[in-house]
Order: C-alpha cells, then sequence, then structure tokens
C-alpha cells in the first residue's frame, strides 16, 4: 500500500468535519438556530452557547452547521448540474467533432470571457436574489469548465486502440462514449468536481455575503459574514468564525481534488 | 464480393495508395506484405470505412455489389462486424482495461443481433470456446490485465467473430506476440476461416507465417500493389525487383554464418529507406532504391501487366 499524499489527506480531514458537521445539522444542533434569545444578545462564549450568540441572540454554532448544511447542499446541486450538463457537451463536442465541437468549444470560451463569479452575479441579479437562483448560476458557470476538461480528456481516449476495435465492432459514437470513454475519463472529471466544489462554496458565501443567494433568515456563512461586518469593532469574532468556516471548506475541497489528482494521474511522477 | 478498383487514397502531404484494385470472394485467403509505411494499414482501414478524416478517396470500393466509396459513418456502421470486420496488431491497448472483456465481446452481439444479457453472454462463451481459450466462462468475467498477449488476441478474434463476418481483416495480428503463440494464432486464423468459409486479409511483414496461411499474396511499396498472386508463385520466384529484395533480406537459420574469410555475413538489405508521402516519386515509387532501375523509371508511372499485374516495366512478367 503507497502512502497516501499529504494533502488527499489534509482535505479528506477537513472535509470530513465539514461534511460531518452539515449532516448532524440534519438531526440535532445545539439550539434552534434561528431562535432569537434578545437579552442574550453578543453572549461571550460559554457551556450554552459555545461560541456566543450573534446581535439577535441566536447561537452561532447552530448557524454556523446550518451554515455548513446550506454550503454543501448548494455546491453539490449546482456541481451536480453544471457538471452533468457539462459532461454531456464535452462528450458530443469529442464524440461528433466537426462544426459541434467548434461551436461547443467556443460557446465555452466565450463564457470564460466574464469572470465566472461576475457571471454568477450577473444572473442572480437577474432572476431575482434567492438560493435556487444562486444555485442555477453556480451551476451555470460550471457547465463550460465540465466542458472543457471533459473534451479534453475523451479526445484522448478516442484515439486510443480499443475504440478502434470498438468502432471496427460497428458501436456507434454514443455507445462508444457512454462504455469506453466516460469510464475511462471518469476519474479526471471526478478530480474536477471536487476542486469545482470548493469554488461553488466560495461562490455561494460570496452571492450570499452581496444578498444575493440565501435570504434572512436562512443560515449561510456569507449572510453570517455580512450581518458581522457592520460590527467589526464591537464583535469581531462573529465575522472570524463563518470566515474560518469557508476558508476550511474550500480548502478541503481544494487539497481533496489535488490529492485526488495526484493518485489518480499516473503522468505526475511523484516521489512515494 | 468485395471489390476495389483504382481506389486512391491522398493526404495533404502526398498521394498514399495509388489505384488499388483488388477483388475478394468469400472463402478467399490473401496476404498483404510490404515495409512499414507501405499502406497496408491504411487499406485495411479502408476496407472497414475508417480511413482518417484528412485523407481523400476516390475509386470506387464495393461490398456485396454496394458501392461505399462515398458511405458515411451511418452507412458504414452495419456493415461492420457483419460483414468485415477486423483485428488490431496491438493486443494489450485494444481491449478497453475498465472492462470485462466478456462485455466487451458482447457489446456488438447485443447491438447487432438484439440479444439479452444473458443470450449475449451463452453467446460469448461459445465464441471463447472457438477460439481456444480455456474455461470460457471463467475469462469472460476477467479484465484485460488479467490475460495473456495471445489470451487477449484470441479476445480480440472472438470479438471480431462475434457477428459472423464475412471478411475478417487481421493487420499484424501477431507482431506483438512471441513466435510460437503468433504461430499459434495464425493458424487459429485460418481454421476459422476455412471452417466458417470467412475470407481472410492477412496484413503483415512476416513472410513465414504469410506464406502458411494464404492462398494469394499482393506486395505493396510506397502505395502500390507491386505484384501479386499465388502466394506460392510469389514467395517462390519473385518477380518485382522490390519483392525480390525483401525475400532476399529474410534471415535463412539453414545458411552459413561466416564467410570463408571467417567474417561475420551482413544480411543483404534494401538500400534508402521508404521516402515520406511528400518524397514519392511520380514515376515507379521504388525508384532510387531499386537495382535494376533505368532513368526513367523516376518519372514514368509504371503499367501493370502479366499475369501478377507487374508493377515493373524493367522486368519481363512470368507466370
Amino acid at each position: 500500500m503507497t502512502r497516501l499524499p499529504a494533502n488527499f489527506l489534509l482535505g479528506a480531514v477537513l472535509v470530513s468535519l465539514m461534511v460531518g458537521l452539515a449532516a448532524l445539522s440534519l438531526v440535532w444542533t445545539p439550539h434552534d438556530p434561528t431562535a432569537l434569545d434578545i437579552r442574550n444578545k453578543f453572549a461571550d462564549p460559554s457551556m450554552t452557547n459555545w461560541l456566543g450568540t450573534d446581535k439577535l441572540g441566536r447561537d452561532v454554532v447552530s448557524q454556523l452547521m446550518l451554515g455548513a448544511r446550506n454550503s454543501m447542499t448548494v455546491a453539490l446541486v449546482a456541481v451536480l448540474m453544471g457538471g452533468s450538463i457539462g459532461v454531456v457537451l464535452g462528450l458530443l463536442a469529442a464524440g461528433i467533432g466537426g462544426w459541434v465541437e467548434d461551436l461547443v468549444m467556443r460557446l465555452a470560451d466565450l463564457s470564460f470571457a466574464f469572470p465566472a463569479l461576475l457571471f454568477a452575479i450577473m444572473l442572480a441579479a437577474v432572476f431575482g436574489p434567492s438560493l435556487s437562483n444562486a444555485v442555477f448560476a453556480i451551476a451555470f458557470i460550471n457547465i463550460p469548465i465540465f466542458a472543457r476538461v471533459t473534451r479534453a480528456s475523451a479526445n484522448q481516449i478516442w484515439t486510443r486502440d480499443y475504440v478502434m476495435a470498438a468502432r471496427a465492432a460497428g458501436m456507434g459514437t454514443f455507445a462508444i462514449s457512454r462504455d469506453h470513454i466516460l469510464p475511462n475519463i471518469a476519474a479526471a472529471i471526478i478530480v474536477q468536481a471536487t476542486i469545482e466544489f470548493a469554488v461553488a462554496i466560495l461562490a455561494e458565501a460570496a452571492l450570499s455575503y452581496l444578498g444575493l443567494g440565501a435570504q434572512p433568515p436562512a443560515a449561510s456563512w456569507g449572510r453570517m459574514l455580512s450581518e458581522a461586518q457592520t460590527l467589526m469593532y464591537l464583535a469581531p469574532e462573529l465575522a472570524i468564525y463563518p470566515g474560518l468556516c469557508i476558508v476550511a471548506a474550500v480548502l478541503g475541497f481544494g487539497l481533496l481534488g489535488d490529492g485526488l489528482r495526484d493518485i489518480t494521474d499516473p503522468r505526475l511522477v511523484r516521489e512515494r | 464480393m468485395i471489390k476495389l478498383d483504382t481506389l486512391s487514397v491522398t493526404f495533404a502531404a502526398g498521394s498514399a495508395l495509388r489505384d488499388i484494385s483488388l477483388k475478394i470472394a468469400p472463402g478467399d485467403r490473401l496476404g498483404i506484405v510490404g515495409e512499414s509505411g507501405s499502406g497496408k494499414s491504411l487499406l485495411a482501414s479502408c476496407l472497414m470505412g475508417m480511413a482518417p478524416d484528412a485523407a481523400t478517396l476516390s475509386g470506387t470500393l464495393t461490398i456485396d455489389g454496394v458501392d461505399m466509396s462515398d458511405a458515411d459513418e451511418e452507412t458504414w456502421r452495419p456493415l461492420r462486424a457483419r460483414r468485415v470486420a477486423m483485428i488490431f496488431q496491438e493486443p494489450m491497448s485494444a481491449l478497453n482495461p475498465l472492462r470485462r472483456v466478456g462485455d466487451t465481446v458482447a457489446e456488438p452481439l447485443r447491438l447487432h443481433f438484439g440479444l439479452s444479457r444473458d443470450e449475449a453472454a451463452k453467446r460469448v462463451a461459445e465464441l471463447f470456446a472457438e477460439v481456444d481459450l480455456p474455461n470460457p466462462e471463467r475469462r469472460a468475467r476477467m479484465f484485460p490485465h488479467e490475460l495473456s498477449g495471445g489470451q487477449r488476441q484470441r479476445v480480440l478474434i472472438a470479438l471480431a467473430l462475434a457477428c459472423d463476418p464475412a471478411l475478417l481483416i487481421a493487420d499484424e495480428p501477431t507482431t506483438a506476440l512471441d513466435a510460437n503463440v503468433a504461430l499459434q494464432v495464425t493458424d487459429l486464423l485460418v481454421d476459422l476461416s476455412e471452417k466458417r468459409g470467412m475470407a481472410l486479409v492477412l496484413i503483415s511483414h512476416d513472410l513465414a507465417s504469410v506464406a502458411r496461411s494464404t492462398e494469394r499474396v499482393a506486395v505493396m511499396y510506397g502505395g502500390d500493389i507491386v505484384e501479386r498472386g499465388g502466394t506460392d508463385d510469389v514467395l517462390h520466384a519473385p518477380q518485382h525487383p522490390y519483392t525480390r529484395g525483401l525475400l532476399a533480406a529474410r534471415p535463412d537459420p539453414q545458411a552459413a554464418l561466416r564467410d570463408e574469410q571467417g567474417k561475420r555475413k551482413r544480411l543483404p538489405t534494401i538500400p534508402g529507406n521508404v521516402p515520406p508521402l511528400s518524397g514519392l516519386a511520380q514515376g515507379c515509387r521504388f525508384a532510387g532504391r531499386c537495382a535494376l532501375e533505368r532513368p526513367d523509371c523516376a518519372t514514368a508511372r509504371p503499367v501493370p501487366h502479366g499475369p501478377r499485374m507487374l508493377l515493373c516495366p524493367v522486368v519481363e512478367g512470368a507466370a
């Protein structure tokens, strides 16, 4: 058994922590995260409120847990949606070639001309601020990314002898893409998905921070950050907690993705 | 059954196949020999309708009386595997590493014959038995890396046979195998062709396996068929200077290793290399390497003559 790379292990620990928090929040939080307790506002950390309370007396730990769930859900749905559309487009481009490939790839190029987050902000602004619109926006910016990765990897597989053999056996583009191309590029797609998961978490936090994502009273790290911003001098820790959570989650998924790439990509020669 | 009439393939860099005419009847066993770059594999891919996109084709290719020269992918697809099938050079890379070999072979059965999963699995076991794979059911569940080179090539033969093709093209099927296994695979191909009445095109630069397994042979050089005829006739009495050179370059295990002075004898070779596509002569493509070359050989296009369709004006054709 070879040793797993350090970035993979650290990423896995951070990710399990965040996913664990999110999963736990489904069944249990220390307090009702939306319950107001004005008399108890800005409470210091104590046995009842482990990280204290915010300006409305809501329990910070409970809110952070709910924020984790919110981030994971948004990222999961957005990456799954954008990813599957992007993968299908990439497979089509590589499989059919010709003008289809040109069209898909030029559209992808076009979308890269806009900074991804700015594009998401634009979409969220046009369709109105709501969590589901934020999800759609993040999914949308994922489409060209996945289309590109898929097409590049798929084009490599299309030149393989076993694809020739499948063509010689009369298999069509669709069947070859499904049975031969997709399984052989799955590793690259999973790596990309993990990395895009981190980007999606950051994007959701940014959109919610700008008020274009989760709407009150739904808990979200980005929204907690923006609420705490006005109280930076009074209670800086309220901004630090969600900030740290965002850093941990983004870093975790980023490292996990890099680690997965190191493990699955044989072209990277590493010292073990 | 399959007829090529003055089929030519041109790339931007030059012409890669020049006026190839060929007939393959049911049950025929045809060898195609020539060195690397002579157009053998390109010819094979034309027969499968799988010539590279960059290639321009002219001339006609008919399969079962249907003109396939301009056929698109959708017209070709039903013919592949059912009429013409192909096995490849490298059994190592011609199998998807992530699929069980049984599933790979079942694929065309389900696609072309609409068999159910179980029916296909049964047929796969029969096919594996037919290509002499021991323990067919167990082999079918294995992944390519669990099989030896010879076994993989047998799996690929089973894949090619799956839909009872009328013609099997074997593109250097034994190059990657060791000599003993190569012999077994070649013999298997001949057996199958005899049993099934299936035509076989064996592309090879191994003259021994061509001699052993085919009735007719076509010798290719630089995109031309320079000589053709009965395998025995051509290999025992070569006429084209290129065929002669090719045969002279064979090591003879019976010959003495050293000459009278005790110096190690060198194997005769054909001087020079196959020129790149762009450097091929207008006339005879062997010009420049040929011992019998005349001044006009490089410019005057040779006309096939004699019963062997000999592509050399210098040599008088004989049967």
